[in-house]
């Protein structure tokens, strides 16, 4: 019998070509539209790190003064030097990293490529497994390096392609500001969506990652600025950079590897008697007022799915409800304008199951059409949030299952726009229809 | 009028009232709500940034050697930039406006105050900021060529006093109805420590690197103030002014200046201001454009929906306006029937939208960002989509108005 | 085959009551041909629509082929409709979307048969009336008469027991109406039980038995021209 009401849907859909492509349209653009905003709240409001994100933690302390101190308030979101050579040493958790943003100069000595700025990050060896991070060519610097501040840098692919084509520069000299790096490794294509461990300062939630990464305690001796947001407060610092870095300035991110509940506690336990011993020393002059997110409780602190991505989600949903209204009103004029056949099926023996049957499968065609033309709409509206939303191509991208949920939208919104004229023409009492027509 | 006999035949119709009614409330309650961003999105990226932005830009460089006079060479690259064909203007300065870089500050009026009374975009400049970014002075004096304090590399900022120009959204932040500015004193920070600041001159704008910022650090975007410092670094960013229509050459030619083979010199950015603009409002323009384009194919659904209903309406009534076409009725009044008709459906929906805009608002207007709904923005909605339902109401209305009164005598 | 004891129908609305039938006794025996006349609004309709299970009914008692009907529900009072029951209609009742074949397709298809015989009964069905050449053409490509004869036709697929007509003819010409009620009779020949509404006194005489309804109720008026036919109003002149 399906196929029959296939064929009859089918039929009587080509019969009114225009009504039908007006349903198609409105049912295709109302999905279209509701699933490009969706995907760009599913893409950024993804998780970048889906089998590790309970296990990264960021932990925030508050070393303000006291002027200015609202109860309730949060700790800034990033740390003092003081505090990250603290809890470096300390080292406490399954393994920690440092980071912090520079832009130093690039000088390839060759005439074809001038020297030029590159975008990078001060960083521990601990930075590339952490975070997964997939390498090309050699590999992170050692422990050593670390703790010695080495000249050794990791570059990105796209950089090791710039200077030095498809050749692998492992162990060759890279100058950076004035002075000779060791090529330790080359990562290969990385890019978190959204950028996760750099959230702030770093570019925004959709940008590339770094392309150089040099040892943080290599930065700090080269007294290189954070290329980044520098929240200070309190007095006047002393001059210099050995000043910046004694001063009350929170400019570093932090993060921490906890892999279980009882290790969480434990460094709970941990900052509580870190915020009491400094209060001791002098600093902290807040009451205690320390925080530790998890990744995606820090994603959901920092907004990354901001406002405007949600209003337009709503918008877009509200566009697919009015959309299904109509779509309710153009089955209801379809319908009703067939009530003399639904009363001959009637008559000759149609059951008003099956009577709904025939019409929902007609709704279902129109459905799946709806979500062909939704899909095709999707990948357009993706295409712009890219080029003008997001600002980069590739980003707002339909994976299987947001293919799958989009024909399934399509569907379920024919279906539930069919519901009531399908359920009208169930009514059509075959009595009726026998006086003449 | 015919009122009645509409109702009553719209009572016998429930469900095609109800499914244009819904229509036109969600509609409503939809646009209502999306018109004030739109607007409030318009007039942020267009607002005026006090800044002569045809015939401005900056251009920033690093070093990639180590610089030995970086005083010494700034004041060859600001004589060589003050040279170039069409500059009229050049100095040295920290930051640039809608830039997205730069320093903020928080200020307070009182040495007793616990909490600053706002946050200043902190623009620091060796000459006239004045005179490169084309600002309008409304009070007072311009920072002049005395009071600029140099700071080599490694140095701090200076201690107070020094003297400060000042935006007229600062004076009203801090000073709210304050009509004589001009030596009123300003504090870097809070306590007994706060550096001293003495207003010598107001400009009637100057937006701050981030224009409205979204965290709300300088609302307005316009809270900012200038400060005479000529501060030595190897990366300096110089803010340029030239004559109108001479900006692209001149842009060129000061990066040919400033970066050289060999020189030791790496670009930074070169930027016009209009440029710039462009960069930072690029996503609320794009936001612009969508809500705009959500809303048009909203109208256009809701204009189809009546439009498909009133059509069907007539086919159904062929024969009863046939009958009243019999009976005297005359053309206009067929037509004036169903344009009552759909203002009466359009209006019931109007009646549920508007209180659904109100829900709407009042259930996600917090976690969306928005504002309180205006009721200037509902009456608009109203307006509109009455309009929009007679639009589309009037061609079914006229072909109605078409038929002949012979149809009443014919059987089918 | 159809027999109807003491049955009522009764149409409220929130103002009026009307007894559209009452005390009303039929009983048309297997193989029988009955014409069913009476003035407009006496409950012709409402008798044919109750006959049919297209409606319920208010009181009484309705046994179609030996089955009392009374109390069922939509579904069952479809599928007896399905296999029990054949339709033509004054207005022919084409569906326009689809061809001959199609058309008559229809009920087959709620019974469930195999597309084979499916196919079997419709080319059957359609030689009966004389169109199986045109099974690929849409009602609106035939003349009223050929339309008619697609609608037997659609009846007569299921091989249906009882055959309701309501006015079959009412639409057509004398010649086509002719020949549709040769084709009825052809069919009553063969042995299906025919119930048919008419107004047309002249058809009536063609059937073996006229039922005349008046005020919703029956005088069952044998093999008697329509010249003796008396007004039997009040009378209880149940056949049963």
């Amino acid at each position: 019998m399906f196929r029959y009401y296939l064929k009859l849907g089918t039929r009587s859909l080509r019969r009114n070509p225009f009504l039908t492509a007006l349903m198609v349209l409105i049912l295709g653009f109302g999905v279209g539209t509701s699933m490009t905003a969706y995907t760009v709240m599913h893409v950024l409001g993804g998780d970048p790190m889906p089998h590790k994100s309970s296990q990264l933690f960021v932990p925030q302390l508050d070393n303000g003064p006291l002027e200015g101190y609202t109860p309730g308030d949060d700790p800034d979101h990033q740390l003092s030097y003081i505090d990250t050579m603290n809890l470096l040493k300390d080292g406490k958790g399954k393994d920690r990293v440092a980071i912090y943003g520079l832009s130093p100069t690039i000088d390839s000595g060759r005439a074809d490529l001038p020297p030029f700025f590159e975008p990078g990050l001060a960083t521990t060896a601990s930075f590339f497994r952490m975070f997964d991070v997939p390498f090309l060519h050699g590999n992170a610097w050692d422990e050593a390096a670390d703790r010695d501040g080495a000249f050794v840098v990791v570059i990105s692919r796209e950089l090791s392609e710039r200077l030095y084509g498809d050749t692998d520069p492992t162990g060759r000299s890279l100058r950076i500001d004035d002075r000779d790096y060791r090529v330790s490794g080359v990562i290969d294509h990385w890019r978190p969506v959204p950028k996760f461990y750099r959230i702030l300062g770093g570019g925004g939630a959709i940008s590339d990652a770094e392309d150089l990464f040099v040892p943080f305690r290599n930065a700090i001796a080269r007294e290189w600025n954070n290329n980044g947001w520098t929240n200070c407060s309190g007095g006047r610092n002393e001059p210099g950079f050995a000043g910046f870095l004694k001063a009350e300035c929170n400019w570093i991110q932090y993060w921490v590897e906890l892999p279980d509940a009882a290790a969480v506690a434990e460094y709970r336990d941990y900052l509580s008697a870190y915020f009491a011993e400094q209060k001791k020393l002098g600093r902290m002059p807040r009451p205690e007022n320390f925080a530790l997110r998890n990744l995606r409780e820090w994603l959901a602190f920092n907004e990354v799915v901001d406002s405007d991505t949600r209003l337009q989600t709503w918008i877009a949903f509200g566009f697919l409800l009015v959309c299904l209204v109509n779509v309710i009103g153009l089955l209801l004029a379809k319908f009703t304008a067939r009530g003399g056949e639904i009363g001959v099926r009637r008559a000759l023996g149609a059951t008003r199951m099956e009577i709904v049957r025939q019409y929902l499968v007609e709704t279902v065609v129109i459905g799946a059409i709806g979500g062909v033309v939704g899909l095709g709409l999707s990948y357009f509206g993706l295409a712009i949030v890219d080029k003008y939303g997001l600002g980069e191509a590739g980003i707002a991208r339909m994976d299987v299952p947001l293919l799958a949920a989009t024909v399934a939208l399509a569907v379920v919104s024919a279906v539930l726009a069919g519901l009531l004229p399908t359920w009208r023409a169930a009514q059509v009492m075959p009595a009726m229809q026998l006086k003449s027509q | 009028m015919e009122i009645k006999p509409i109702l009553s035949t719209l009572m016998r119709n429930k469900t095609g009232v109800f499914v244009i009614a819904a229509q036109v409330a969600l509609t409503l309650a939809i646009v209502a709500n999306v018109f004030y961003i739109v607007r409030d999105r318009l007039a942020e990226a267009n607002r005026p940034s006090g800044v002569d932005e045809d015939n401005t830009f900056m251009i920033g460089v690093g070093a990639y050697r180590p610089v030995v006079d970086p005083m010494a060479d700034i004041a060859r690259d600001l004589a060589g930039l003050r040279a170039l064909p069409g500059v009229t203007h050049a100095t040295l300065a920290n930051q640039m406006p809608l830039a997205q870089s730069g320093n903020n500050s928080g200020v307070s009026v009182d040495r007793s105050q616990q909490q600053i009374s706002t946050s200043v975009a902190f623009y620091e400049a060796a000459d006239s900021l004045v005179d490169a970014l084309g600002l309008k002075l409304v009070a007072g004096r311009d920072l002049a060529p005395s009071d600029v304090i140099e700071i080599q590399v490694g140095e701090n900022s200076p201690e107070g006093p020094f003297p400060v120009v000042v935006t007229q959204a600062l004076i009203d932040k801090v000073f709210p109805g304050e009509t004589q500015p001009i030596g009123k004193l300003l504090y870097l920070g809070v306590g007994p420590n706060a550096d001293e600041l003495r207003i010598v001159g107001v400009v009637e704008a100057l937006t701050t690197p981030w224009g409205r910022a979204s965290w709300g650090l300088a609302n307005r975007g316009d809270v900012s103030m200038i400060v005479p410092f000529r501060r030595a670094t190897d990366s300096p960013l110089y803010i340029v002014r030239t004559e109108p229509g001479a900006r692209a050459a001149a842009m060129k030619a000061a990066e040919a200046l400033l970066v050289k083979p060999g020189n030791g010199r790496v670009l930074g950015a070169n930027r016009s201001m209009t440029e710039l603009r462009e960069r930072r409002y690029r996503s609320d323009r794009f936001m612009v454009g969508l809500m705009g384009t959500m809303t048009g194919l909203l109208l256009v659904v809701t204009a189809s929906g009546i439009l498909g209903m009133a059509s069907l309406w007539v086919n159904q009534r062929r024969k009863q306006i046939g009958v009243r076409r019999a009976l005297g009725a005359t053309r206009f009044d067929i037509v004036r029937y169903y344009l009552t008709e759909n203002f009466i459906v359009t209006g019931i929906g109007i009646v549920v939208g508007i209180g659904l805009a109100f829900a709407l608002n009042a259930m996600v207007a917090s976690e969306l960002g928005l504002e309180r709904l205006p009721l200037a923005h509902l009456g608009i909605g109203v307006v509109l989509l009455w309009v929009i339902g007679q639009i589309a109401a009037y061609a079914p209305a006229r072909r109605a108005s078409l038929i002949a009164p012979a149809t009443a005598t014919r059987s089918v | 085959m159809l027999q109807m004891r003491k049955l009522s129908k009764v149409y409220r609305t929130h103002l009026i009551e009307t007894h559209a039938l009452r005390g009303f006794d039929i009983h048309v025996r297997e193989g029988e041909f009955v014409a069913v006349t009476g003035p407009s609004g006496s409950g012709k309709t409402t008798f044919l629509n109750i006959a049919g299970l297209l409606e319920e009914f208010t009181d009484g008692e309705y046994l179609i082929d030996g089955v009392p009907v009374r109390g069922l529900d939509d579904n069952a009072r479809s599928r007896l409709r399905n296999e029990k029951i054949g339709f033509i209609f004054q207005g022919f009742n084409m569906i326009p979307d689809l061809n001959l074949f199609d058309n008559v397709d229809v009920p087959l298809r709620y019974r469930g048969f195999k597309a084979p015989e499916r196919k079997a009964r419709i080319e059957h069905a359609l030689e009966r009336v004389g169109l199986a050449s045109r099974m690929k053409h849409y009602p609106a490509e035939l003349s009223g008469g050929q339309q008619q004869r697609v609608a037997i036709a659609r009846a007569l697929a299921g091989d249906p027991r009882l055959l309701l007509a309501d006015e079959p003819t009412g639409n057509l010409d004398s010649a086509m109406a002719r020949g549709v009620m040769e084709l009825l009779e052809e069919i009553n020949a063969q042995g299906t039980t025919i119930v048919m509404v008419t107004h047309d006194p002249e058809l009536a005489q063609r059937a073996q038995r006229n039922v005349h309804i008046i005020d919703g109720q029956v005088s069952d008026l044998e093999h008697v021209t329509p010249l003796a036919r008396v007004a039997a109003r009040g009378a209880e002149a149940a056949v049963a």
